[in-house]
């Protein structure tokens, strides 16, 4: 891992394009500015962690649950379409 | 001449046979998934009222997806400026938004509502959207919605 020590209003670059820049400190919490190229996603690592571990589960659902789920369910009727 | 070859997809819910123009590109894959770029969406009474979103890279991963205003009828997640550039998202465009289902370890079926996939179907191209300032949950208790 690289290693920077960045005061307020500075900034390293990363590669073509992405910009990652230190607004302001704190004591516990640093406040970030990333700009990124629009074809260049930029998550916060829980979120996509939360996220990775949520899709993991859903492709294994079994497909036993198919029918109990569709069974038990009292869902709302589907949305009028959009003219 | 051969007719555009269909495409047979095997998936746990069954085997489904889909046209090759519904393929949907996930530039960056899913979270999880990064590496299958490909997917279709599979609609058949079978599976009612889910669709299937079915890989066809890599390990070909299915999930269980539902409309999530069937869930939430008001149901609203912002679009960000990055996912409409993403999608290609022009004014007029119907996007499809789909919620993905999980099973708990107790067995209950819960939704994810906080990243719900969002597929343009005039480009054919998908994301999952990675919202962080949302009250939606990834495991909404989908039994008795």
């Amino acid at each position: 891992m690289l290693v920077f020590t960045r005061r307020r209003d500075e900034a390293i670059v990363i590669g073509d394009g992405i910009e990652v820049r230190v607004l302001r400190t704190g004591r516990d919490a640093v406040r970030i500015g990333v700009t990124a190229p629009h074809d260049v996603p930029v998550h916060r690592r829980e979120v996509y962690a939360a996220v990775c571990a949520a899709n993991q589960s859903a492709a294994s659902v079994p497909v036993t649950s198919l029918e109990q789920i569709a069974g038990r369910l009292r869902l709302h009727p589907p949305p009028e379409p959009v003219e | 001449m051969t007719a555009p070859a269909e495409l047979d997809i095997v998936t746990r819910f069954g085997t489904f046979t889909v046209d090759p123009a519904d393929v949907v590109t996930f530039a960056h894959g899913l979270p999880g998934f990064e590496r299958c770029r490909r997917f279709v969406l599979v609609s058949a009474p079978s599976l009612d009222p889910f669709t299937c979103l079915h890989g066809i890279d890599a390990s070909e991963p299915s999930f269980l997806t539902l409309d999530p205003r069937r869930v939430v009828p008001d149901y609203d997640t912002p679009l960000g400026d990055g996912d409409r550039h993403r999608l290609g998202v022009a004014a007029d465009d119907a996007l499809l938004w789909l919620a993905v289902v999980h099973v708990d370890d107790h067995d209950a079926a819960r939704v994810n509502l906080k990243a719900p996939v969002v597929i343009n179907p005039r480009k054919m191209v998908g994301l999952q959207v990675m919202a962080a300032d949302t009250a939606y949950a990834t495991d909404h208790l989908l039994d008795g919605a």
